[in-house]
């Protein structure tokens, strides 16, 4: 009979290993590489010898630094608006759609049992030169001719992330209404608030974590982003993970490659406890 | 002092994580001073077993699209039981790499300018031609190509041109490399997503010997890259998935492009040409080798002399428009738009045609992470 611990430990390992062996096994090989001197791949012919080499050069290398704050910058306007854009839906679902909502939720999840990189493909052909955006703006008569910049542009690349994230980042604002209490709107109500004070002094402060989870959610994975860039980006939209992609492929440059992955790891867990401090979770959590 | 066991836990991961990276860079137990082609012949010589005693399957290291039948359509035709396989990559550094991460292909393929690499790192075994039924029909310049040290490691295989692909209603007649630097395409150019590439390009321009580059002279093509970047619509990376879309559609006006391409827009009646720059068009010529550590070498020996039997050579020409290693079938062909696309009826078109050189090693490292500086800029 496995006491209280025992069984906590039991419950616990598996999916602690899983995660410790997919997750932070790769993460310590990556820092591992990222320490290695020389440029080689995983060459049988290279010593091990423990260098910051890597980490000099990335320095000496303003461009990579330059893309690397840029691409923080689109990852943040991505996932400010994907929450905002999301927030209505959550609130539609929460606090409107009734009955409806096991339907409308699933609605929203529809677009996920589509591949990921079909409905990037999708945006391709909406923001090509005969594709959607420009058959409806000549049909309206406000150009003559395709614009071309709609697509293999940054503003495309935020486009199609946007609408990538949007069903993902109505998810925790819906779990975090759901969980207001309809009570605190009712006593709200009583003491003359009215619609729009009740939305803004009860839901959004009680939403707000799960807007902050939304927004942290949508951030960290788009930072390192590299499909949607490669594909509607061109090379206006080229991202930070673009380039460590490259070292990995292009370069055979797998050191260089895991410093740079290592430095856009550190740099995001800094933004984000930056935000979390400014913001002051816990209060808005108490 | 006693960690808590979730300390305890992640302390063993972590470890176990760092000695397989430190494994992973000594797993090839040799030192570099043993990484020359002699002693990877000396290692690697063909198993002398028969194909018939070997394991019944082939793995082999391809490039996206080459695991098409039609591409080896002979060797299935005689091995209908053995179950072949395929891995990818999608560049030459990558096939390589995985080449030295220890991929279990028996058979790999790359392009001209890195040979040199699989033999000095002892990743490729010899090849006895005299097995090869199909062999005789390899012009010999070809055949050459496989060989380092006079000792044949590669069988070549598919080949073609690199030019510029151009729009002929948007452009007027393309005469020089430099066109895709021309900023009255802005919007409409597309340069393949690669340093070499790039490197070779500009030392077409300048007329400069791409293998004996100074650093002022990388220098300055790396300045110039990042000066045309903006010119591009996007870096293409898959011939017939990013480019050939684009140029038929209309998008894309200038391109850095393989003559499949072409041939492929031509076909359709795309209003589009293939340039005979001034300075000379590029031609490059896809290997195959056999990996040192091959279970199945014989097999893989077979499957190499079926790929250049008149079937699946003829599949490379016809239906993807790449040239290929049987020179009977390159002779038999009468398209016009395969005379065209491989500049059949130009006899002096290979006289003015560069091939790509071996580069070494740091040459390799320093164009590919120029290219990827550009790309960041």
């Amino acid at each position: 009979m496995l006491g209280r611990r025992g069984t906590l430990r039991f419950l616990v390992t598996p999916p602690v290993a899983w995660l410790a062996l997919f997750f932070i096994v790769p993460l310590a090989l990556i820092a591992a590489f990222s320490l290695r001197a020389g440029s080689g791949a995983v060459g049988p012919d290279e010593p091990w010898l423990a260098s910051v080499d890597q980490y000099a050069e990335l320095a000496g290398t303003p461009a990579f630094l330059r893309l690397l704050g840029l691409s923080v910058l689109v990852a943040i306007g991505v996932a400010a608006l994907a929450t905002l854009l999301a927030y209505p839906i959550a609130y539609f679902l929460a606090f409107r759609a009734g009955r409806r909502a096991s339907l409308y939720l699933t609605l929203l999840l529809v677009p996920f049992a589509v591949s990921y990189l079909l409905r990037v493909m999708a945006w391709k052909l909406m923001l090509g030169p005969e594709g959607g955006v420009n058959s409806l703006l000549s049909f309206l008569g406000l150009t003559d001719e395709p614009i071309q910049l709609l697509l293999y542009s940054r503003p495309a690349v935020i486009i199609t992330l946007v609408y990538v994230w949007i069903p993902f980042a109505a998810l925790p604002i819906y779990a975090a209404m759901q969980r207001i209490d309809r009570h605190q709107l009712e006593a709200a109500a009583d003491l003359g608030a009215g619609p729009w004070s009740r939305f803004w002094r009860v839901t959004v402060p009680l939403s707000l974590p799960g807007a902050l989870v939304t927004f942290f959610m949508v951030f960290i994975p788009t930072v390192g982003e590299y499909v949607t860039p490669a594909l509607v980006g061109g090379t206006d939209g080229i991202m930070y993970g673009n380039i460590i992609q490259g070292f990995f492929t292009r370069s055979a440059n797998w050191p260089l490659g895991s410093a740079m992955a290592m430095t856009m790891l550190v740099l995001t867990l800094a933004v984000v406890l930056v935000g979390l401090r400014v913001v002051n979770l816990r209060r808005v959590l108490s | 002092m006693r960690l808590p066991y979730p300390a305890r836990f992640l302390t063993v991961l972590l470890i176990i994580g760092f000695v397989l990276a430190a494994c992973a860079t000594q797993s090839g137990d040799g030192s570099p001073g043993e990484s020359t082609a002699e002693s990877a012949a000396e290692t690697s010589a063909p198993v002398p077993t028969a194909a018939a005693e070997e394991p019944n399957e082939l793995l082999v290291l391809e490039w996206g699209g080459y695991e098409a039948e039609d591409f080896w359509t002979d060797f299935k035709s005689g091995h209908p039981d053995t179950d072949v396989t395929f891995e990818f990559g999608d560049t030459d550094a990558n096939i390589l790499a995985q080449m030295q991460g220890g991929s279990q292909a028996d058979i790999f393929h790359f392009y001209t300018g890195w040979q040199q690499f699989y033999v000095d790192e002892g990743l490729v075994q010899e090849i006895d031609t005299s097995k090869l039924t199909n062999w005789d029909k390899v012009p010999v310049e070809y055949q050459e190509l496989g060989q380092i040290d006079g000792k044949q490691y590669f069988v070549p295989w598919d080949w073609g041109f690199t030019s510029i692909l151009y729009n002929t209603e948007q452009v007027d007649e393309v005469t020089s490399w430099d066109a895709l630097f021309n900023e009255d395409y802005a919007g409409h150019i597309s340069m393949w997503n690669d340093g070499p590439g790039a490197v070779a390009v500009s030392s077409y321009i300048n007329g400069w010997d791409e293998t004996a580059l100074t650093d002022d002279q990388l220098a300055q093509i790396e300045q110039d890259w990042i000066d045309q970047k903006p010119l591009n619509a996007f870096y293409w990376s898959g011939e017939y998935t990013d480019l050939c879309p684009a140029v038929q559609d209309g998008t894309i006006w200038v391109a850095y492009a393989w003559q499949g391409c072409y041939a492929t827009a031509l076909a359709a009646g795309d209003p589009v040409a293939y340039a005979n720059p001034e300075e000379g068009r590029n031609s490059w010529v896809g290997l195959y080798g056999i990996s040192a550590d091959s279970d199945s070498p014989e097999l893989a020996l077979e499957f190499l002399d079926q790929k250049l039997a008149e079937t699946s050579c003829a599949n490379a020409v016809t239906l993807f428009y790449y040239g290929c290693a049987n020179g009977d079938v390159m002779s038999s062909i009468d398209d016009p738009v395969l005379i065209e696309a491989f500049g059949l009826d130009d006899p002096s078109i290979l006289e003015s045609t560069n091939f790509t050189p071996l580069v070494t090693e740091e040459q390799r490292e320093a164009w590919t992470a120029m290219w990827e500086r550009v790309q960041a800029n």
